[in-house]
């Protein structure tokens, strides 16, 4: 997106405009079925957290797609021009093809890839390498005008979003086979890489804060483990490229437990939900209006919470103590007994193999990423040599270690959020209340989902430099994996971070009754 | 990691019967005398082979302290087996067996298979259960029965293997519709590809070859 955009609007306009150009009709050859049917798929889980007033969830779910729809309607005019200013076409022909190849790919898996993918890529922000296109002339060719093209991938992806949330894994995979064709940058591109992404990414860019909110879903709870598990078993049946098989993010959080985590959470907050609902129906007048109040209180830290903004600091450089630390303190607040722990041995262990994975060079400074540029030019000049040194280091390697510590953060992630259901569905806390919990909990959801992002750029920053060798039709895929990952481990996050509020108001219930 | 069928198994009883340990030894096959009070429920999964094939068990163990009871009924549900566990040292654990049991049917699907274990049966000094009253309790609540214990291994193997069997049988009877998975079965991927993990290699050795 061109920068002009930026400072007018506030973020949630500027995400809903953004995602409004995407669904600019132009139906696209490749995928003719991604524009069919899609639509209501993709409105739960574009409208979701980017708009302040966050659709209760205890309201039915079924009423989402259709509000999104007018909303649809009613902002068209303004998506076109979004397009023909031209925001995408900075992109340049490198992100375009890469989609012509990718949709061609994927058109009968599932439409969200193309998406995703493009996002994906596209927040790389690397320059269009010139032969780049020349192995997907064919597919282009077929699709007209590069330009419309393109918008007509990003409608196409936009549509079926709803579907992008299963297919993260599946879609890194594709990522990788079709990058092997596709990219051909080499060293230039690499270098781009890795400034680009830290910045780029880290700034907030727009593309890939899409690519995260996109992913988000608060009002569709259920899809998210049920096609989270069908990942599994789709990856598990159609395993299609080397990295993949290593480092398979959906079966490795389901390793940890992270799937049946957030199964439990998903029945603890069902039934606080349907509780909550009854007694609403046995009250009135006043009592119901207290209620309906307090009810809306707790609704507010659910749905300001915004991650993306949130600038990750690069000089943090501390193995994740300082996100221990803050996460211990988040939860003391919550005054239940439940400790960071385990999360912290998980960051630990994270944080040791990216040490591990440096060690050969010039120790701790390597993976700071104070100064990007420092970072960077050194690390040309030491490529080679080190490079070598570090060669029992495959940027497979890396790539399966990112992955690995993504899926066991994500599953601790939400392992904790089960536990404080539990707890506050065990006992009533007196030292706090349910408004003061989920402020907490909002909180402790961006300490969780900033350290994700450290993380995963620590990791890519990992691959960067140690696979500055590499081709960047090897590393380009690895490093779009594990930020897509990352990003996909941050939607899980806030998903279960949204099944906790009706939890909270199940407590406030039974506060509301001790009132009356 | 493909699986022919996915079962999800829930662990009740008494706080203090080895539930916990149970798991642990089926899972990691080690024993842990000390253990955290289980909150609300903890998990576990181990893949077993029935009939030359692939069952993944997925373990919910769930918390044994009273306070967590209404927590953990939420958990009964859509499970295909249960462990009823009491401890055969203290009989208040064997009096309550009932009351699970009417609780684990109340919340649970009518066909759920569930096997009654006496746990502790290494520590014969100290019984205060005999094998036959478990045994009695078992036939006539229509259970399956064992005694294990968790610290030697002793049956934890055959506990939550028998369990499965009977469920496998359940499902070649046609009791259970394995369609629904209300009923806690799932039909797993269609492809094993049991090479899942193996391979990768090709990859590295690409990226091995391209840094010399």
């Amino acid at each position: 997106m061109s920068d002009s955009e930026r400072p007018k609007e506030s973020e949630g306009q500027l995400e809903d405009q953004e995602m409004e150009s995407q669904q600019t009709p132009s139906p696209v050859a490749d995928s003719p079925t991604g524009m069919l049917g899609s639509d209501t798929d993709a409105a739960p889980v574009r409208k979701t957290r980017k708009r302040p007033e966050n659709k209760p969830l205890t309201e039915p779910k079924e009423e989402a797609p259709e509000i999104q729809k007018t909303e649809d309607d009613s902002r068209k005019k303004s998506s076109e021009s979004a397009v023909t200013q031209g925001g995408w076409g900075y992109w340049g022909s490198w992100g375009k093809s890469i989609i012509s190849t990718a949709s061609a790919t994927v058109a009968t898996v599932g439409q969200g890839i193309s998406q995703a993918i493009e996002k994906a890529e596209t927040s790389l922000g690397i320059p269009s390498p010139v032969d780049l296109s020349a192995q997907v002339k064919e597919e282009e060719e077929e699709d007209g005008s590069p330009k419309s093209k393109n918008a007509g991938e990003e409608t196409d992806g936009a549509s079926s979003l709803g579907g992008a949330m299963g297919m993260f894994s599946s879609l890194s995979s594709v990522v990788q086979s079709t990058g092997k064709t596709v990219i051909t940058g080499g060293l230039d591109a690499l270098e781009f890489i890795g400034k680009k992404t830290m910045d780029v990414i880290a700034e907030g860019d727009p593309g890939f804060k899409k690519t995260k909110g996109l992913m988000i879903t608060t009002s569709t709870l259920s899809q998210v483990l049920r096609e989270a598990k069908e990942r599994e078993e789709k990856q598990t049946a159609e395993v299609s490229s080397d990295t993949e098989k290593k480092a398979h993010y959906g079966m490795l959080f389901d390793e940890y437990q992270g799937l049946s985590h957030l199964e439990a959470l998903e029945i603890l907050s069902r039934e606080s939900e349907a509780k909550v609902k009854s007694v609403l129906t046995t009250m009135s007048g006043e009592e119901l209006a207290q209620l309906k109040g307090e009810l809306g209180q707790i609704k507010v830290p659910f749905s300001l919470v915004e991650f993306d903004e949130e600038e990750v600091e690069e000089k943090k450089d501390d193995g994740g103590t300082e996100f221990v630390k803050e996460l211990s303190e988040a939860l003391a607040d919550l005054h239940l007994s439940t400790n960071a722990d385990k999360l912290g041995r998980s960051i630990k262990k994270a944080y040791d193999s990216i040490s591990e994975m440096n060690r050969p060079a010039n120790g701790t400074k390597q993976e700071g990423e104070g100064n990007e540029e420092e970072v960077h030019s050194r690390a040309e000049e030491e490529v080679h040599s080190r490079a070598e040194e570090v060669k029992r280091c495959t940027v497979e390697d890396i790539h399966s270690s990112a992955i690995r510590s993504l899926a066991e953060l994500t599953a601790r992630s939400i392992e904790q959020f089960h536990k404080v259901a539990e707890l506050i569905l065990h006992y009533e806390s007196q030292e706090t209340t349910a408004l003061e919990q989920a402020k907490t909990l909002s909180q402790i959801t961006i300490v969780l989902c900033r350290e994700i992002s450290l993380l995963s750029k620590k990791f890519t920053s990992c691959l960067t430099t140690l696979g500055a060798n590499e081709k960047g039709d090897v590393l380009n895929p690895l490093i779009t994996g594990v930020f897509l990952e990352a990003s996909n481990s941050a939607s899980y996050i806030q998903d279960a971070f949204q099944l906790l509020l009706p939890v909270l108001e199940e407590i406030l219930k039974h506060t509301g009754q001790k009132y009356c | 990691m493909a699986y022919a069928y996915l079962f999800k198994y829930i662990i009740i009883g008494d706080t203090g019967v080895g539930k916990s340990c149970l798991l642990l030894q089926f899972t990691d096959k080690r024993f842990q005398p000390v253990h955290d009070l289980t909150i609300g429920v903890e998990f576990g999964a181990r893949m077993i082979t029935i009939d030359g094939k692939q069952i993944k068990l997925q373990i919910w163990d769930t918390a044994g302290q009273e306070s967590f009871r209404s927590i953990t009924r939420s958990y009964y549900r859509g499970a295909a087996g249960a462990l009823l566990v009491y401890d055969i040292t203290r009989r208040d654990t064997f009096n309550h067996l009932t009351t699970w049991l009417e609780d684990a049917r109340q919340h649970s699907n009518s066909n759920m298979v569930i096997m009654l274990i006496g746990n502790k049966s290494d520590l014969e000094s100290r019984r205060e259960v005999k094998k036959e009253e478990g045994e009695a309790f078992a036939r006539e609540h229509g259970l399956i029965f064992m005694e294990t214990s968790a610290k030697t291994a002793s049956n934890v193997e055959e506990a939550f293997i028998n369990t499965a069997k009977e469920i496998y049988e359940k499902i070649q009877e046609g009791v259970f519709d394995i369609n629904n998975e209300a009923n806690g079965i799932k039909i797993g991927p269609q492809h094993a590809t049991t090479n899942a993990t193996l391979s990768g290699s090709q990859g590295g050795q690409q990226a091995g070859g391209g840094c010399c």
